[in-house]
This record gives structure tokens, C-alpha cells and sequence, in this order.
């Protein structure tokens, strides 16, 4: 589903402009990263898709619908959001019954809740907690449930707050894998995160946020090599990026098996020559 | 600050000794049950609560939280009080009920004592800051978790607001239609209110940790970084907001008892 920010304004009733012109459009099954310093206005950008937040000047656009006209519950249907903490969500006092929440204020059919519910929970791992309390869960487990809970809602545009904040390597490797296999199906899906190493793996393109405006927005393999670019917007670059550039490479793969073709290529050529 | 309602500042109520807003606070408080009508509590309320939260720069702030806390309370009480109080004075009729003046203005006197008593709360959480205030009652003498419990009671308003403002957006994400009928509305209390208390409980066990973490029950006298002005005046302007409080109290009594 197409998304479209047409030259939104944002103020917070605090005085701070969140969002100073912001012109972006991102098209049907785009995997979009949004990376940015601490106060960029991310979180407020994606606010506005699902009518959390209203924009003081412009239009926010999600799909056909112009988010103006729609409550939140509503855009919820085809907005599905992952906050950063879990805690703020969770209240049923069975894990299954949380992640049937969302469906069932959607309005789907009791077949579907139930099919929507299971299925996501087999995709985050939990399936075998389905009986479980959510206070009765490990943190990062309680993540993976709010995620199940957003995926169960089925919406064809998934917003994800610092998925990975918090995770191991297992959990942050599943949800990755979650993500792309979300991708390949066709959702639109935007990231926010710091970690750049993450957003590097999966997504493909990456827009940088600073001070309520866009700094820059491309494929990630060019963006993330930009050391000046990143410098700015006050994001550390991937870790395979500084490598790539202490060594001089000519190119900055972002994973670890592209890197290591480039580099041995480049290698031997050196070698040669 | 965050998880406050403090308004920096350099007013005049801003660099009061914070016992000295304490005091005014209180004081407000025994307005708040002692004014005998709505005609006294309101005057008090716009010849002293308003002009000092103008002396503070505060008028703003002050008059829109006073306004968002305080009218459901007019409503609601303005409804209850007026249909079910007997009176002599018809007003309005609805399906069988009769609303009567007499309750109206019952009702309307108790939303105004609410509004006495939130007022002297407002200047004093918008005016100071809460470290400074917890600092000059541990310096007073309070014992220092005493002052901790009733900092965190001055804060927890703002906070739980701010976190019921939080959750109701996850849950509203969640496609929770929150502008529904009355009835339905009861039952928005349970993704709203769960996680609301649950993460509160989480978050006091923390904060205890936290606290401990930094030594705060350990014995002996703490020194700090902040410095608190006084002045023989405001000592002085203290005992005597004390001795009003005690007069009202006491009229108030008499007038009790002798009428
Ligand atoms: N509820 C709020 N009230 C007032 N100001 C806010 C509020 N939320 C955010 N802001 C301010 O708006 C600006 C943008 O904040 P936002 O949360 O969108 O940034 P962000 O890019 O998501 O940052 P982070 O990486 O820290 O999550 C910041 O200056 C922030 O302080
Ligand atoms: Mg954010």
C-alpha cells in the first residue's frame, strides 16, 4: 500500500516543531529504514499514518484514504504499529486473547481471529505460550507478543518502533526474518532504528531524518557509505561500512557475504597489481 | 521536566521557599472545605488564585489544567446534585426527573471546593520545582522517604497521566474505538486500565531500586547540590498562614456548632 507525506508541518503543543516540511512517498512494498539522532521526529512522522498525531499544515496520505478523514481505529486497519515498549499494551490475561485484541476490533470473523491469532504467534515462536499470562513472559518475549499482536491484524502496512532494541541474536535474527518474509509478501513496511547493522541487513531503502526534516533518502548501500551524510544526522555508521572504509576499499557491501566477495575480489586485485 | 507539571521560571512564586507555597497550598486547602458558599470560594478563587498564578507567569497553564480536571466534575456533579436534590425550585424537566436550583447549586458549590482545593495544588506543582520541595522538607526535619511519598503523590497526576495518554494510543493503534456510547465506554476501562496499573507497579519497583541504588537509606545527614532561599519574612509569613488556617478551621466550627 502507498504511503504519501506531502509537505507536513508538526507542532507539539510544547512549542517543538517536530516536522519541518516533510515531502516523502513510499511506494507498495518499499521496506523502508528511518534513521535519525534521538528528537529527529521519527516517531512523530510515523504517528501521523495512523492519525495518532494530525499534522498542522499538509497532507498524510495512506493508501487511497487521506488519514484527515479517518479515526485511528480505522486507519489501524491498514496501518499495523509495533511501539517500542510492550508493557504499554499488554493487558489480557492470556497470551492468545492479546493477540486476538486487534482482529477482533478490526471486526473479522471468529474463523479468522482465531486462524490470524495462532498463525502469528507461530511466526514470532510463541506458539507454545498461548495458554500463558503475558506478565508471565521474559521482556523480549513480551516484544515478540506485541509484534504477534500487530502481525495477527493483518494490515498491509507494518510500522516498527526499535524492533530489535533488547533482543538477542536469536530474537533479533527472527525478527529480521519475520520482516522479510513480511517484505516478500508484498507489506509496506517502515523501520525505525538506531542500529544501523539491523536496518542495513533487511531494509532497502533508508531515509535520514534531522530536526524535523529529510536529510537524505536512497538505496541503503548508498546511503550508509555516506560517512559525512551520517555524521551529520549523528548516526553511527555500520560497523562493515568503517571496515570497509579503514581498509579503502572502493565499495561498502552492507553484508557479510557481499563483503566478503568485494573483499577478497579487491584483495587479490591488489595483490596483482 | 518530564513526568512533572513544573514551568520554569524566575517570578516571584517561582523563588518563594518552597515551605512558603506548602503553606499557601494548605491554606487553600482549608478554603477549599471551609468557605461556607460558592460566592465566597469563587471570589477566592479569582481575587487570590488567579492573580498569583499571573504573578508567576503561570497563567496560562494554571487556567487550562483547572479547566481540563475540573469540568467533568461540574458536569457530573452539576447532574447528580441537581436531579436528585429536592428543592423548591424547579429548573428543567426529563423524562420524570425534576432538576431543582437548590441542587444545582449544591452541586456547583462542591465542583467549586474541588476547584479550591486542585488550584493551591496547580501553583504550587507549577511553580516549584520537586527536588527543591523535597529539600526543604527533609531540611525541615521530614524524614527523608516521608518527603520521597509525598513528592511521588505530588507527581503521580502528571505521570499517570502522561502513561494513560501513552497506552491509549497503543491501544487505539490496536484499532480500540475509543468515541463510543456511554456503555461501551466501561468496557475500554479493562486495555486501558491494565496496563496502566501494571506498568505503574513496575515502575514504583524500579524506582526503589533505583533509589537504593544512589544510597537513599543510608543514615547520617545528606548534604546537596541545590541551595533553598529564605527569609525572616517568609518564617514569619509562614507562622501567620498557620495561624489563619487554624482561625478558619476553627470558624468554621463555631459556625457548625452555633448554627
Ligand atoms: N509528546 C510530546 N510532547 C512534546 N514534545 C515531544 C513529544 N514527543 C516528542 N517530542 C519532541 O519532538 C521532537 C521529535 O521527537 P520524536 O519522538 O519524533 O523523535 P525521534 O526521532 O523518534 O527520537 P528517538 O530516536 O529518541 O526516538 C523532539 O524534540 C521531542 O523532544
Ligand atoms: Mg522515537
Amino acid at each position: 500500500m502507498k504511503l504519501s507525506f506531502e509537505g507536513v508541518f508538526f507542532t507539539y503543543s510544547t512549542g517543538v516543531r517536530a516536522l519541518d516540511g516533510i515531502d516523502l512517498s513510499i511506494g507498495s512494498g518499499e521496506f523502508v529504514a528511518i534513521v535519525g539522532e534521538n528528537g529527529a521526529g521519527k516517531t512523530t512522522l510515523v504517528k501521523l499514518l495512523n492519525g495518532l498525531l494530525r499534522p498542522d499544515g499538509g497532507k498524510v496520505v495512506v493508501g487511497n484514504w487521506d488519514t484527515a478523514e479517518y479515526s485511528t481505529a480505522q486507519l489501524a486497519g491498514r496501518v499495523g504499529f509495533l511501539f517500542q515498549n510492550p508493557d504499554e499494551q499488554l493487558f489480557e490475561r492470556a497470551v492468545q486473547r492479546e493477540v486476538a485484541f486487534g482482529p477482533r476490533n478490526l471486526g473479522f470473523s471468529e474463523r479468522k481471529i482465531a486462524s490470524k491469532s495462532m498463525s502469528a504467534l507461530k511466526t514470532v515462536g510463541l506458539a507454545d505460550h498461548a495458554e500463558d499470562n503475558p506478565y508471565d513472559l521474559a521482556p523480549f518475549e513480551r516484544k515478540l507478543l506485541a509484534l504477534a499482536a500487530t502481525l495477527a491484524m493483518d494490515t498491509p502496512v507494518l510500522v516498527l518502533d526499535e524492533p530489535s532494541i533488547g533482543q538477542d541474536a536469536a530474537g533479533r535474527r527472527r525478527i529480521g526474518r519475520i520482516l522479510r518474509e513480511l517484505h516478500t509478501m508484498g507489506s509496506t513496511i517502515l523501520l525505525i532504528s538506531h542500529d544501523l547493522d539491523f536496518c542495513a541487513e533487511y531494509a532497502e531503502r533508508a531515509v535520514v531524518m534531522a530536526n524535523g526534516h529529510i536529510l537524505a533518502d536512497g538505496l541503503v548501500e548508498k546511503i550508509f557509505a555516506q560517512n559525512d551524510l551520517l555524521q551529520r544526522a549523528a548516526v553511527f555508521p555500520p560497523q562493515l561500512v568503517r571496515l570497509a572504509q579503514a581498509l579503502k576499499m572502493p565499495t561498502a557491501p552492507l553484508k557479510v557475504d557481499q563483503f566478503v566477495n568485494a573483499y577478497s575480489q579487491w584483495h587479490r586485485r591488489k595483490k596483482r597489481a | 521536566m518530564h513526568g512533572t507539571l513544573f514551568v520554569s521560571g524566575n517570578s516571584g512564586l517561582h523563588r518563594l521557599h518552597p515551605l512558603t507555597k506548602l503553606a499557601l497550598t494548605f491554606l487553600f486547602l482549608v478554603f477549599a472545605a471551609t468557605l461556607p458558599n460558592l460566592l465566597w470560594l469563587l471570589a477566592a478563587f479569582v481575587i487570590l488564585l488567579v492573580p498569583m498564578s499571573a504573578w508567576g507567569g503561570l497563567l496560562r497553564p494554571f487556567l487550562r489544567s483547572c479547566l481540563v480536571v475540573i469540568t467533568p466534575f461540574v458536569i457530573s456533579l452539576s447532574i447528580i446534585q441537581g436531579f436528585f436534590t429536592p428543592g423548591e425550585t424547579p429548573l428543567f424537566h426529563l423524562a420524570g426527573f425534576v432538576l431543582t436550583g437548590e441542587g444545582l447549586l449544591a452541586g456547583l458549590t462542591v465542583a467549586s471546593r474541588i476547584l479550591m482545593a486542585l488550584g493551591g495544588a496547580l501553583l504550587l506543582m507549577l511553580s516549584t520545582r520537586p527536588d527543591m520541595l523535597m529539600l526543604a522538607l527533609t531540611r525541615s526535619g521530614l524524614p527523608g522517604s516521608l518527603a520521597y511519598v509525598v513528592l511521588t503523590s505530588i507527581q503521580i497526576f502528571p505521570r499517570f497521566q502522561e502513561r494513560a495518554q501513552v497506552i491509549l494510543e497503543a491501544q487505539q493503534a490496536r484499532g480500540l474505538e475509543i468515541k463510543v456510547n456511554i456503555f461501551k465506554r466501561l468496557r475500554l476501562l479493562v486495555p486501558l486500565m491494565g496496563p496502566l496499573v501494571l506498568s505503574s507497579i513496575v515502575d514504583v519497583e524500579e524506582r526503589a531500586m533505583a533509589l537504593e541504588a544512589r544510597a537513599f537509606s543510608r543514615p547520617g545527614r545528606k548534604t546537596s547540590l541545590l541551595a533553598l532561599a529564605d527569609s525572616p519574612g517568609q518564617h514569619l509569613a509562614r507562622w501567620g498562614l498557620l495561624l489563619l488556617m487554624l482561625a478558619l478551621i476553627g470558624w468554621s466550627i463555631w459556625r457548625a456548632i452555633s448554627s
